[in-house]
């Protein structure tokens, strides 16, 4: 026990120290979210895209545009109020800013100080709150600039709300790329298992007392133990930043995380039973990871793929693994029922188990 | 076992890899608190007789007891009680030299203090620095340290001193001394005459997978030299039967640039030496008369320098 908690740190220290793992591990699946959490959601600090609406035509309305305009982070897109809103109910619009008829004489009425500020329509959707305040935001910042020296201020936001049809798409990407990541936590121990063969380290171990159970369970718990650390990661910015809302049971989504995390890793070890060198572990698990990835549902939906691909997509582990974690967190619609994601995945870790305790070798 | 026992005791060991034999049945004892070497070339089955010693492999044929242990009836309760260190320092690169220790400890229920070791094998200013920026030196000695950690009555080291600096070597060997001071057996491989004549107290010469010849030092050399080398530079006014027609010499040996006139009476061989040079007008240059050594023995027994 002492050797395998010992040993189990060792790996730990290494892994902690090898600056390329780390980027796989964590960096690597959260660039994504926000990557994608950015493209899907808007808001933050990239550019934010607003609908513009003139329903004036007056110059006062054209000077308010070129202010919006020239504000660096902008995007303006103009159309007629309808099919504005239609494209922010889609998404494509992160919020819509009307210009009334009437607001140019109502902005020189309160330059005459005869009446009170001028107004603009600004729609946005109240439930996603990050980009309701950075549109507010770069609305303020405008508008403080055209209400400069003017007191009381010319220009005020109306603000108007619009539930968009935001179909939630990072609560949907959060399970999956979790799914991702514990796919890479197990194939990758291949290239340092290799790699310590190489460098003749395991054959070192075999001259000392320490048992192979010893050795492949303190490489499970430490795979385990990373896998729960990006759980905790990935889902901590998941529902932190991005307001993904987990509705499922807790024990259910940890199960599919060890159970895929341990299938994962009897993978990796078939992988190091015929990888001789460093470098073509590196490459073998390159060419297993990628088509899983890209095949597995989470960026493209699997019954839109051509069929011999829906065919590799129904066979390969990370499909079910990232649909259950998916049906069980978020509520997704299920792509297999959860007893079969259970029993593809422990038929994999079976069979990947048989191979690897037949072909692997330690020296 | 008694303590007159051998530490290892091998008869008739074969281990064949396909096509190639290996280790081709080899008979050697290492007594308790000897310092046995295996000299031979690169290939020569030095490893492979090490590494069945040590449980890793399991040979083909013959008998091997290690400390009392059939080692073909496995080797679990042995490798609590030897010590190895591999040809290759073989060490997690990431970690530190206190944490490799602290690492290997826990394998053992027999162990040492970490800071014993540390201290007995020098690393003490190295203790927090990863294995990977060591020295070659260095690597070796925490691969030493260990294979020290279960404080074994037997050690296993594989070429300990191979691609290190004479600095480093001599060290390791000071290291190696100290192992038999403390009462330890100690089997090593080398293909470093000098290695072996400094540290061994018996040796077998290795070649092809077979003992060409064992003993100690001293009787390797005197079985099959009585004579003195004289070696100077290549003349090339000289030809080798000219050489070997001068008074007293046995054979005669041409290295590279090197000659080796191998003479049972040094005199009269030198003075014919030096009266036929002159008389061609020639001056055999860096004359030295020596012993034989360890580097003639393989010379003559397998036709080439153990170096190349």
């Amino acid at each position: 026990m002492n050797a395998l908690l010992a040993l189990t740190g060792a790996n730990i220290r290494s892994y902690v120290r090898d600056r390329a793992a780390l980027f796989w591990t964590l960096a690597f699946p959260l660039i994504f979210i926000f990557m994608f959490g950015l493209i899907f959601q808007g808001g933050g600090p990239g550019r934010t895209t607003l609908g513009w609406v003139d329903q004036d035509g007056s110059t006062g309305a054209t000077v308010l545009r070129e202010t919006f305009a020239t504000h660096e982070t902008i995007a303006l897109e103009d159309g007629d109020e309808g099919s504005a809103l239609d494209r922010m109910r889609d998404g494509e619009l992160d919020a819509v800013i009307v210009i009334p008829a009437g607001y140019g004489e109502a902005v020189a009425a309160a330059e005459a100080g005869s009446s009170g500020p001028a107004n603009v329509v600004v729609y946005t959707d109240p439930s996603r709150t990050n980009l309701m305040a950075s549109v507010y935001q770069v609305v303020g910042s405008v508008l403080g600039v055209v209400n400069l020296g003017g007191r009381p201020p010319l220009v005020v936001p109306q603000p108007e709300t619009l539930q968009t049809e935001n179909i939630n798409f990072i609560s949907y990407f959060v399970p999956s790329m979790l799914g991702l990541s514990v796919m890479q936590v197990g194939i990758f121990a291949a290239i340092p298992l290799v790699a310590d063969r190489e460098k003749l380290i395991l054959k070192r171990l075999a001259a000392t007392p320490l048992r192979r159970w010893q050795l492949v369970g303190s490489n499970v718990l430490m795979r385990l133990l990373i896998a729960l650390v990006q759980s905790v990661v990935i889902v901590g910015v998941g529902v932190l930043i991005f307001g993904v809302e987990i509705t499922g049971a807790w024990p259910l989504a940890l199960l599919f995380v060890v159970l895929g995390a341990v299938a994962f890793l009897a993978l990796g070890y078939v992988v190091a039973s015929f990888a001789k060198t460093e470098d073509s572990a590196n490459g073998m698990t390159s060419v297993i990871q990628f088509p899983m990835m890209f095949l597995s549902g989470t960026f493209f939906a699997i019954d839109q793929m051509p069929e011999p691909l829906q065919a590799v997509a129904r066979v390969i582990p990370l499909t079910y693994l990232s649909d259950a974690l998916r049906q069980v967190m978020v509520g997704g619609a299920a792509f297999a029922p959860l007893w079969v994601c259970f029993a593809v995945l422990a038929g994999w870790l079976v069979v990947c188990f048989g191979i690897a305790a037949r072909t692997f070798r330690w020296q | 076992m008694s303590i007159t026992d051998p530490v290892i005791h091998v008869r008739g060991l074969t281990k064949r890899y396909g096509e190639t034999q290996a280790v081709a049945g080899i008979d050697f004892d290492v007594a308790r608190g000897e310092v046995f070497g295996l000299l031979g070339p690169n290939g020569a089955g030095k490893t492979t007789t090490v590494e069945i010693l040590e449980g890793l492999r399991r040979p083909d044929d013959g008998e091997v007891t290690v400390l009392g242990h059939d080692v073909s009836r496995g080797a679990d309760a042995l490798k609590a009680r030897i010590g190895v260190s591999l040809q290759t320092a073989a060490l997690y690169p990431k970690l530190t030299v206190t944490e490799l220790i602290e690492l290997f400890r826990s394998f053992y229920t027999h162990r040492r203090s970490t800071a014993d070791l540390i201290e007995a094998l020098g690393l003490g200013e190295r203790r927090d620095a990863q294995s990977q920026v060591l020295s070659g030196g260095q690597r070796q000695r925490l691969a030493v340290a260990l294979a020290l950690v279960n404080d074994p009555e037997l050690v296993f080291l594989d070429e300990p001193t191979t691609g290190l600096d004479p600095a480093a070597r001599r060290s390791l060997w000071d290291l190696i001394r100290g192992l038999k001071a403390d009462g330890r057996s100690v089997l090593l491989t080398t293909h470093y005459m000098e290695e072996a004549e400094v540290l061994c107290d018996r040796l077998a010469i290795m070649d092809h997978g077979r003992i060409l010849e064992m003993g100690t030092v001293e009787e390797l050399v005197s079985k099959r030299f009585r004579e003195r080398a004289v070696r100077f530079d290549r003349l090339d006014g000289l030809s080798k039967a000219e050489l070997a027609a001068l008074p007293a010499v046995a054979s005669v040996t041409e290295d590279g640039d090197e000659v080796l006139l191998y003479t049972n009476d040094v005199g009269p061989t030198i003075g014919a030496l030096l009266a036929l040079a002159e008389s061609r007008g020639l001056e055999p240059r860096d004359l030295a008369i020596r012993r034989a050594t360890l580097e003639d023995v393989f010379l003559d027994l397998t036709g080439r320098a153990l170096r190349d």
